[in-house]
Order: structure tokens, then sequence, then C-alpha cells
């Protein structure tokens, strides 16, 4: 698949502060890629670099693989951090702004808003959005050009359930368009329902990277509940077993490999207890998240 | 070039504060500089009231070739609006960080430099078009015999008038730039001028006076000073520099240069 973005030892300080390190990575055309990291590893710095905005101290990124320049940035819709617009202009105002800028057809304008769903309030000032709209606004800039790569920075931060889901919506339609997309957020939910790939950063470094959907591959959990009063020492002669824990009232059984929950069911089943309960569960981002962070941890 | 001009005016004209103060100082400039033999008269007949008579017709103001550096003597006081309203323009770009967006857009730092760069091109410009026509307004109206051979003596002064703006603005786009806060930077831009004074006040001791006294004239604000030498002195009977030196010019130049370019400087190596 084609590259679109390579970095090479990426490295940004700031004074004694390293705030990325060394970091590596390649996005490839059509993916959805998270960055995760707790606040402050770096991923707005990371993006920073990228969108010309942050000297890098050292190290080396191209997109498309062409050397960095303003003129590559134009092919890219970006939003870091807060929604940055004029507050005494309209959003359609700015958005012509932008298209301006980035040398876009402003023909695209009406769309994007449409996308969005802005267009009832198009020449209201900026000052007077709501959040949710200002970060509305904010992904219909990053589209106005058409831009075959998209970064989103947090675009979710701040919003009620009802503006995440909403954001979450337009990422996936846009996504869906076959779009390139970059998405740093701290939500790793988020990340696993809209990414196809994510890298883990912390304090800088990257720590992980890798296709969403490898996540909870290898062991299976299972939570099992049964009517029986030593449920807990039963499972443990059950062969496919490697932990069982109790939590909520359920034991969660690790699963050895090649086992899985039809085992444990023949396995109950055959002492004559019947499951009130049974449900496999993939292991969570968050899990595997937190997993690699207290990994680093340990070696750092 | 033409496409980064269009930029930076679109983010100005739907800008309130932008219209308020250009129109202020457009008006207050034309209103002034239109309306001084009114302002004579006027003195002159106070003058009568306490028994002094003043002939105003010895006093030329409005007569070609006169005019010219008159006019544009009393104008460049009023340059100082214009810079406030480029510190704002500036300063709002860093306080809404929206200088940072524009980058992440597709521009590159020159770029942005240079499209505040040409709307200060472009105040200058008007300002220069606003003076020659009311002085060829006011002049034909005052000038009682015009005579055509000395009719453009001292027009030039247009281009030094020209260079003073946006030597001035250049200054003001570069203080913003490195102080990034507005009130501050129009604070210092007020003092600017007070501050260079007292610097020279204490380089140039009177002791030193006779063999340094020469390198006055290669100080910022003096030099943007020195393009237009005040003209009225020639009214008491005294003379004054009623011509363009070309050493001002080049000081001029040179320290607009170096404006522009320590605003580069600074932009390129700050992280936006």
């Amino acid at each position: 698949m084609e590259t679109v973005l390579s970095i090479q030892k990426l490295t940004k300080n700031f004074g004694k502060l390293c705030a990325v390190n060394n970091l590596d990575l390649e996005v490839k055309k059509g993916q959805v890629f998270g960055m995760l990291g707790p606040n402050g590893s770096g991923k707005t710095t990371t993006l920073g670099m990228l969108m010309g905005v942050v000297n890098p101290t050292s190290g080396s990124f191209s997109w498309f693989g062409e050397p960095a320049s303003h003129l590559t940035r134009k092919k890219i819709g970006a939003v870091l951090e807060h929604p940055i617009f004029y507050p005494y202009l309209s959003g359609q105002k700015n958005l012509e702004l932008n298209a301006m800028i980035k040398g876009a057809d402003p023909g695209n304008i009406p769309k994007v808003l449409e996308t969005v769903e802005l267009t009832a309030r198009k020449d209201d000032k900026f000052r007077t959005y709501s959040l949710g709209m200002k970060q509305r606004l904010a992904i219909a800039s990053a589209l106005v050009s058409d831009p075959i790569i998209l970064i989103l920075d947090e675009p979710t931060n701040g919003l009620d359930p009802m503006g995440i889901a909403e954001i979450r919506e337009i990422i996936k339609k846009i996504a869906a368009d076959g779009k390139t997309i970059i998405l740093a957020s701290h939500l790793l939910d988020e990340v696993q329902k809209v990414c196809t790939h994510f890298a883990v950063l912390k304090r800088g470094t990257l720590m992980h990277t890798g296709p969403v959907d490898d996540v909870g591959k290898g062991e299976e959990l299972v939570e099992v509940q049964a009517y029986h009063d030593d449920l807990g020492v039963l499972l443990q002669e059950f062969m496919g077993s490697a932990s069982i824990k109790k939590e909520n009232g359920l034991f969660q059984v690790m699963m050895k490999d090649g086992y899985h929950s039809k085992d444990l069911n023949r396995f109950l089943f055959d002492k004559g207890i019947v499951a009130s309960h049974l449900a496999t569960r993939k292991k969570s981002l968050e899990k595997q998240f937190l997993e690699i962070l207290s990994d680093a941890g340990h070696h750092g | 070039m033409l496409h980064l001009l269009k930029i930076d005016l679109k983010k100005m004209t739907s800008y309130r504060t932008f219209w308020v103060i250009c129109g202020l100082y457009f008006l207050t400039l034309g209103f002034t500089t239109a309306s001084g033999m009114e302002i004579l008269k006027w003195l002159a007949s106070k003058g009568a009231e306490f028994g002094a008579s003043i002939n105003i017709n010895r006093v030329p103001l409005y007569h070609f070739p006169d005019i010219w550096q008159n006019l544009i003597w009393i104008s460049g006081l009023f340059k100082i609006v214009l810079a406030v309203m480029v510190v704002i323009s500036i300063t709002n770009e860093y306080q809404y960080r929206t200088i940072r967006q524009n980058i992440i857009d597709g521009m590159s730092r020159w770029e942005f430099l240079q499209s505040k760069i040409l709307t200060n091109v472009m105040l200058s410009l008007m300002s220069v078009l606003m003076i020659l026509s009311i002085a060829l307004f006011t002049g034909f109206i005052y000038t009682p015999k015009i005579e055509w051979d000395y009719f453009l003596v001292g027009s030039e002064f247009f281009v030094a008038y020209f260079l003073e703006i946006f030597a001035f603005l250049s200054y003001a786009l570069m203080l913003g730039i490195l102080v990034q806060r507005s009130g501050l930077t129009i604070v210092l831009l007020m003092l600017s001028h007070m501050i260079e004074a007292i610097i020279k006040l204490n380089i140039f001791r009177s002791s030193v006076e006779d063999q340094i006294g020469f390198l006055k004239q290669f100080f910022p604000l003096e030099s943007i000073t020195n393009l237009v030498p005040l003209p009225f002195a020639r009214y008491a009977f005294q003379e004054i520099q009623d011509y363009v030196a070309l050493t001002a010019v080049a000081i001029a130049i040179g320290w607009t240069v170096l404006f522009n370019y320590f605003a580069y400087l600074k932009l390129r190596k700050s992280d936006i």
C-alpha cells in the first residue's frame, strides 16, 4: 500500500523537556490511524511538527514521499487542538478564507457545511457558536480543500455525548470515502470504534504501533456465572483456564491457547451445571493500552 | 502576490475595528490637511481682536510648490494611528492563534509575513494618494497664480512620504511580531520616540557631540523623521531643508529592510 506519511527519528526538545523522542512512524493510504497517549505524551507536538507550526529539533518526515513544505500542507486538512477561527467573521467567511489559503474551490463550501450540518448557522459570527458547532466548523474547514488526508486532534474534546456521537459519525462517513485519517485522542473507546490502526505514545516515545484488529487476539476472556456455591473452585479444574478472577459477581476466566467458551460450557455441562451467564470478551483497547503503558513503566 | 494581499484584506474587511480606525485616520487626515487655510484665517481674526495683524497672504501654506512639503509634513504626524491598526492586525493573529491555523492550512511563514507587508504597502499608497489629491485640490483653490515652471518642485516629497509611512508601519509590524501582545506593543510604539531620544541624550553628551553627532541620523526613528524636514520655519525667515536628502532615504530604506527582516527571522525561528 502507498505510504502517505513517513516519519524518521523525529525529535523535539523544549529546553530540557523532551516532548517527542526519536519517533519513527508510517501511515499508509486509507488507514484511519489513531494516535493514543495520555495528556502531555507528545501527540499534539508531533502533529504540530508535521503541520509546520513547530520546528523539529532533529529528524525528518515526508508526506506522499515528498519532503514537507507549505505546498504539501495544502493537500492536508488539519485541526490541531482547539478549533481556530477569526471570531468576528462568520462561519462562511472563515471557510472562504481557509479555501483562499489552501487554493481550494470555494464552491466546496456549501457541501462541507452540509456535511457538518452547519448550513443554517453559516452567516452567524464564529464567536456565537457553541463548542460543538466550533468543532464541526473545524472539521468543515479541514474538508474544504477535499484533502487526501485528514488530521484531527481530540475532535470530541469537551463535547456532550450527542456531540461526540455526531463527530464520530462524520469521521466514519469521511473514512468511508477512502480518505486517510490521523486521529489523536486520549479516548481509547473512540479510537477502537473508528480506527483501523493505532500507535501509543508515552512521554514522547513510541510504545506500540499496529492494527486495531490485533487487539484482543490471542487470549480469550470468558465471563461466566452459574447457580453453584463452589463455582470458583470448580473452574480451577477446567483444563483450559489460565487464570480466574471474580469481578462484579462474575467469574472471568482467561483461556489458554486453543480453548474457547464452548469448551468451558461443555465442561460445566458435564459437571451437571448450567451456566446462567456466559460471554466472550475481547480484550479492550483500554486494557491493552494500560498494559502497554505499564510495561513501559517497568522497563523505563 | 496579489493573492496574499487579498487574503489579508479578507481578514480585515469584515472587522469593524479596522473600518473604525482606518475611517478615523483618513477622515482626520483629510480634514486636517484640507482645512489648514481656514485655521489660519481663524488665527488671523483672533489676532486682529488683540490688535496684531497677520497677513495670511504672507504665509503661502497652500501655494504651489510650498504645499507639497507643508501638507506631507503635517500628514506624517497621523501615521501613528495607522501603525496602531497594523499592531492590532498582527497581534490579533497571535491572540486568536489564527497565525497557527494559517500556517497549518498551507501558508509558508514568509507568505504570511508578505501578506502583512503588502497590506502595509497598500495603506501607505492610499495615504500618498489621499494627500496628493488633497494637495492638488486645495493648491488649485488657494494658489493665486500658478507658476507651472515651479509647480512640481518638491513633489519628490511624496516618495519620502511613502517611505516614511511604510517604514513606520514596518516598525509597528516587527514590534507586534516580537511582542505579540496588543496592549504592550501599542504602549511601546507610543514610547518609541521618547525611548530613542533618551538613548541619544545619553550617548551624545555635549563633550562628544561634535565628534560623533553625525551618528544621530542613523537611529531608526530619527531616520524616519528625517525624510520630511519641518518646513514651517521658512515663514519665519529661516533657512529650511526643502529637498529630500538622499542619505536620509538610504538610511530609512536600510531600516525598513531590517525591520521586515527581523520580523521574518523571529517568525521563522519560533514555534507558533
